[in-house]
């Protein structure tokens, strides 16, 4: 009953990868929003959207291969192997959601 | 040093401990029904209230579909079709569809995770009389005749005070909001409750799906309900005291009122959605006999879904004039978000294939289920193509399209929910000649109803109008959709009389009667008070043993916990991850206490509406009075030391560990109120960037020494908390560390007060002065409510139930001081940032 269990704080990493993403949409967003409203330069905007974009996306797949690549230690139980499974996982649908969504930053027109 | 207890009887048999339990748990009869705090007889509750809402607002729909069924209909009139309109709309989602699913909640969750109740009773309670005092309000308003009249997203400024001059729009934002309040209580309650207190030996990944989807479910809601929350505070505070956040003409703007509704509007199609899909991912494997193909993929695309939902709220907001690029990224976003639902869909339909499935009625309505969200799904992926929803937009696609997903994914699920737990409730089963014919009913008329809504709108009638001309080309699809509206209500309306059927002479059926392998199914039925006479243990080589075999070894007392102790209503709290027991709690006993706080809280809302402000903050006083007094009685009241809990184990009472449920809720509350707050620095920046009226030679002034005398009393408190806390650790006297506390903190408040007199322009010429006092306000009363912290825990340590060992309390503190005092900085940098800010609107083109 005393055995070595997955701390507690590790549930984060659940939402770890999506995080980025939110953290992708309200920065991206803002940004789009701020330049649009003081007349910024289409290709300074572009620019600075495309480095926040990849930006997010390296930290998401730093943290995927990261985690990835990190063994669980046995004595943690099968509660460790699914959470990491379960945490990588969701670090590849983030970075596929990162890109499907807020790939529009790259090609679209800024501010129309 | 463990204090001595009760020694537990050894080897009780099951009728004997039957009757310790029910002593200790059980409710009482007559008006001590009313001190109710136990979750089955809640969620019981629940059930019933929301379905009685579910009538009313169903009867409101039939309304308006007698109104359109013929051209220029004079059934109602303009003014009446808008309340009944709007009713329906708030009626369904807020007073039915969200404390539904919560009801199935609280009543199944404990159940499922095999534990015997939720961590916080009393907050069950007082959120359930919440709910019911809300819901009355809003109730009691369309008797009255000034029922909301603005549908059920409150745009503004129709919903302004120029616009709405009567009370209809303060019912909605105040009924509403104290709903609101009785769901975010009942969210903290589930997840602290899944997270700490499930069976022993079930770690997360033993954890039935139900569990995850639940957690998910209602993390969600913690994030998702506290921008409505601020939109409806702010949106009052303007109607009652003229601050003008979404008033144009002084710089507020309608769309922010938007923004906040929508931020919580889209997520909550999910929270409504995916306990129902953890109801089918239940049920699913027991009628297909045979596992849940994909535990873990769908475990992955329930947070997928939930984060996705949040990001694509402006979906919602395609026509009101954001750039095409913005958009992009929610259209993108709307379309993604039908992959997880579709990694589900794949999951149940390859449990299906792969299993043996066997034909119930539950699975008539799952089918049933199949089909409403497939349709309703892909006119979601047509709405989020941008082109396609500027011409749908407003139109009655969308209303077909919501009820497709909302009410298509809420009620088949729910019907087949209630008929495969039913017999769990009852100890009976359903008359079949009576509840097959319902579902084709019900199947029927649903769609007759709502799929010609798709052509109507495809003809261009827009949603909300009272009467049309009839020259328009949509005379038979409304006919026939009010054909159809009357169709699904007698198939309810069977359905309705065969459950009281079967609840009267339904046959009796065996334990266990799906064969189904949760632990709900492990106790009697209908459940007895205390849900598990002894709490089972589950891990390797245990998980095959049947609910129904399981069901008579945990009634002998064969589990933990099996027996009675000093009179306590005694479960197991368990470690986050592995599940191992890491603590006994001890859950109050029944109590008027969250009737009677309720009360004062709906009195409180009730002042506000009639605009007796002073009586209302009496009212607010005597309710934060009563918190403060229920915390007085909670915990033990001395030390007990690891308490046997069978098996040879034992463990402390959760009044002397690091991880008790308090802890875990209070990290809920801050989370729900960082997203509040998080809101509300959102709705300054979108003001500036986004309202009209905000010119730079507006200089706003904020007293520096004021803000920072704000910002060094706030550091004072976290530092005399902390002061407190090693203070009582080392066996020291922690009252004056706790004096110096409250002292920063009245301090604090002072200057915020002052501050708020000081804020220039003045918070009702302008928007930036109204955000720049809420910003402040927001501090203030943070640091009051910090008061109440420091005043409960001098009260407490006089009490006895504050020693070295039982730290809860002033660990509770300094978490909260430490938030205060974080946010506060957050807040008051951004108040002196404020001119700053607006000095380089001077710069846009």
């Amino acid at each position: 009953m005393n055995g070595r269990a997955v701390p507690p704080r590790r549930l984060w990493l659940l939402a770890a990868g999506f995080l980025v993403w939110c953290s992708a949409l309200v920065v991206l967003y803002a940004l789009h929003a701020i330049g649009c409203a003081f007349g910024w330069q289409a290709g300074a905007l572009r620019w600075s959207l495309a480095i926040v974009l990849f930006v997010h996306l390296i930290v998401i797949a730093w943290m995927w291969r990261h985690l990835a690549t990190a063994r669980p230690e046995p004595k943690l139980g099968q509660a460790a192997v699914f959470l990491q499974t379960v945490v990588v996982w969701t670090l590849i649908a983030a970075l596929v959601a990162t890109v499907i969504t807020f790939a529009p930053s790259l090609v679209l027109k800024t501010c129309i | 040093m463990s204090a001595s207890v009760e020694q537990p009887p050894q080897g009780a048999p099951a009728l004997r401990l039957h009757r310790q339990l029910v002593k200790i748990w059980a409710t009482g009869p007559g008006w001590q029904r009313l001190a109710a705090v136990n979750h089955s007889v809640i969620g019981l509750r629940m059930v019933i209230t929301s379905f009685v809402f579910f009538a009313i607002g169903g009867i409101l729909g039939m309304l308006t579909r007698v109104q359109l069924a013929t051209p220029n209909g004079d059934f109602m009139d303009a003014e009446t079709y808008n309340q009944v309109f709007t009713m329906h709309g708030s009626m369904m989602l807020f007073l039915f569809a969200i404390p539904m699913v919560e009801s199935f909640a609280v009543y199944l969750t404990p159940k499922i995770l095999g534990t015997r109740d939720f961590a916080f009773p009393r907050l069950t309670a007082y959120g359930y009389w919440c709910y019911l005092l809300g819901g009355t309000i809003l109730t009691v308003s369309l008797i009255a005749r000034v029922a909301p009249d603005s549908g059920w997203f409150m745009y503004t400024p129709l919903s302004s005070n120029v616009y709405t001059p009567g009370v209809n729009a303060d019912v909605w934002l105040l009924g509403v909001t104290f709903v609101e309040i009785s769901a975010l209580s009942l969210a903290m309650e589930i997840v602290v409750s899944v997270l700490k207190m499930r069976a022993p030996g079930m770690s997360l990944d033993r954890m039935p799906i139900f569990g995850w989807y639940i957690l998910v479910t209602a993390m969600m809601m913690i994030v998702a309900f506290p921008p409505l929350i601020l939109g409806s505070i702010l949106l009052e505070i303007e109607r009652a005291f003229g601050l003008p956040f979404f008033d144009p003409t002084r710089g507020g703007s309608a769309l922010l009122w938007q923004h906040l509704f929508w931020l919580f509007g889209h997520p909550d199609v999910y929270i409504i959605f995916l306990p129902m899909a953890g109801a089918l991912s239940t049920m699913i494997p027991v009628f297909a006999n045979r596992p849940l193909v994909g535990y873990r993929a769908i475990v992955v695309a329930i947070i997928a879904l939930a984060f996705l939902s949040f990001g694509i709220w402006v979906h919602h907001m395609f026509t009101v004039g954001i750039p095409h690029l913005a958009l992009a990224f929610f259209s993108a976003g709307s379309a993604i978000v039908a992959v997880p639902t579709a990694v589900q869909f794949f999951a149940w339909l390859a449990t299906l294939a792969h299993g043996k499935p066997r034909w119930d009625l539950p699975m008539l309505y799952i089918f049933g289920f199949f089909f409403v969200f497939t349709a309703g799904g892909l006119t979601g992926v047509m709405l989020a193509i941008v082109p396609f929803d500027w011409q749908a937009h407003d139109t009655y696609f969308i209303v077909a399209h919501m009820h497709y997903v909302v009410a298509g994914a809420l009620a088949f699920p729910m019907m087949a929910g209630f008929y495969y737990w039913l017999p769990l409730l009852t100890g009976r089963t359903a008359a079949y000649r009576l509840a097959v014919p319902a579902f084709w009913l019900i199947f029927i008329g649903f769609n007759l109803t709502f799929f010609m809504m798709h052509l109507t709108g495809l003809l261009g009638m827009p949603r909300r109008v009272f009467t049309y001309n009839g020259d328009e080309g949509w005379d038979w699809l409304n006919l026939l959709s009010s054909v159809g509206s009357f169709v699904m209500t007698i198939g309810f309306g069977m359905a309705v009389i065969d459950i009281i059927v079967q609840l009267r002479f339904g046959r009796r059926v065996r334990r266990n009667p799906w064969n189904a392998t949760t632990l709900e199914w492990a106790m009697p039925m209908p459940p007895a008070p205390y849900a598990f006479a002894s709490i089972p243990r589950l891990g390797p080589g245990k998980e095959q043993a049947a609910p129904g075999q399981l069901a008579l070894s945990l009634a002998r007392g064969e589990g933990y916990l099996g027996f009675a102790r000093n009179g306590w209503q005694e479960t197991l709290g368990v470690h986050m991850t592995s599940g191992e027991p890491d603590q006994v709690i001890v859950l109050p006993q029944p109590t008027y206490l969250p009737l009677v706080t309720a009360l004062f809280t709906g009195a409180a809302v009730l002042a506000m509406l009639f605009k007796l402000y002073l009586l209302s903050l009496a009212m607010a006083l005597v309710t934060i009075g009563l918190f403060v007094l229920a915390g007085q009685r909670a915990g033990l009241g001395r030390d007990y030391g690891p308490l046997p809990i069978g098996h040879g184990a034992s463990v402390p009472p959760h009044t002397e560990v690091a991880s008790a449920p308090p802890w875990l809720a209070l990290i809920c509350v801050l989370v729900a109120d960082g997203t509040l707050f998080t809101s509300l620095v959102f709705g300054t920046f979108y003001l500036w960037i986004a309202a009209p009226h905000w010119p730079a030679n507006l200089a706003p002034e904020a007293s520096r020494v004021l803000a920072l005398g704000v910002i060094v009393a706030l550091v004072i408190a976290a530092v005399a908390a902390r002061g407190s806390l090693r203070a009582t650790s080392a066996g020291a006297r922690a009252q004056g560390w706790i004096g110096l506390a409250v002292i920063a903190l009245l301090a604090a408040i002072a200057a915020a007060v002052g501050l708020i007199g000081s804020v220039t322009p003045h918070p009702h010429q302008h928007a930036l002065g109204a955000t720049a006092a809420a910003l402040i306000g927001f501090v203030a009363l943070h640091a009051g409510i910090g008061l109440l912290f420091l005043i409960s825990n001098l009260l407490r340590i006089h009490a006895g139930f504050i020693s070295p060992r039982r730290l809860t309390d002033l660990r509770l503190s300094r978490l909260w001081l430490d938030y205060t005092t974080v946010t506060g900085i957050i807040a008051l940098g951004l108040v002196l940032a404020l001119p700053a800010l607006v000095a380089t609107l001077g710069a846009r083109p």
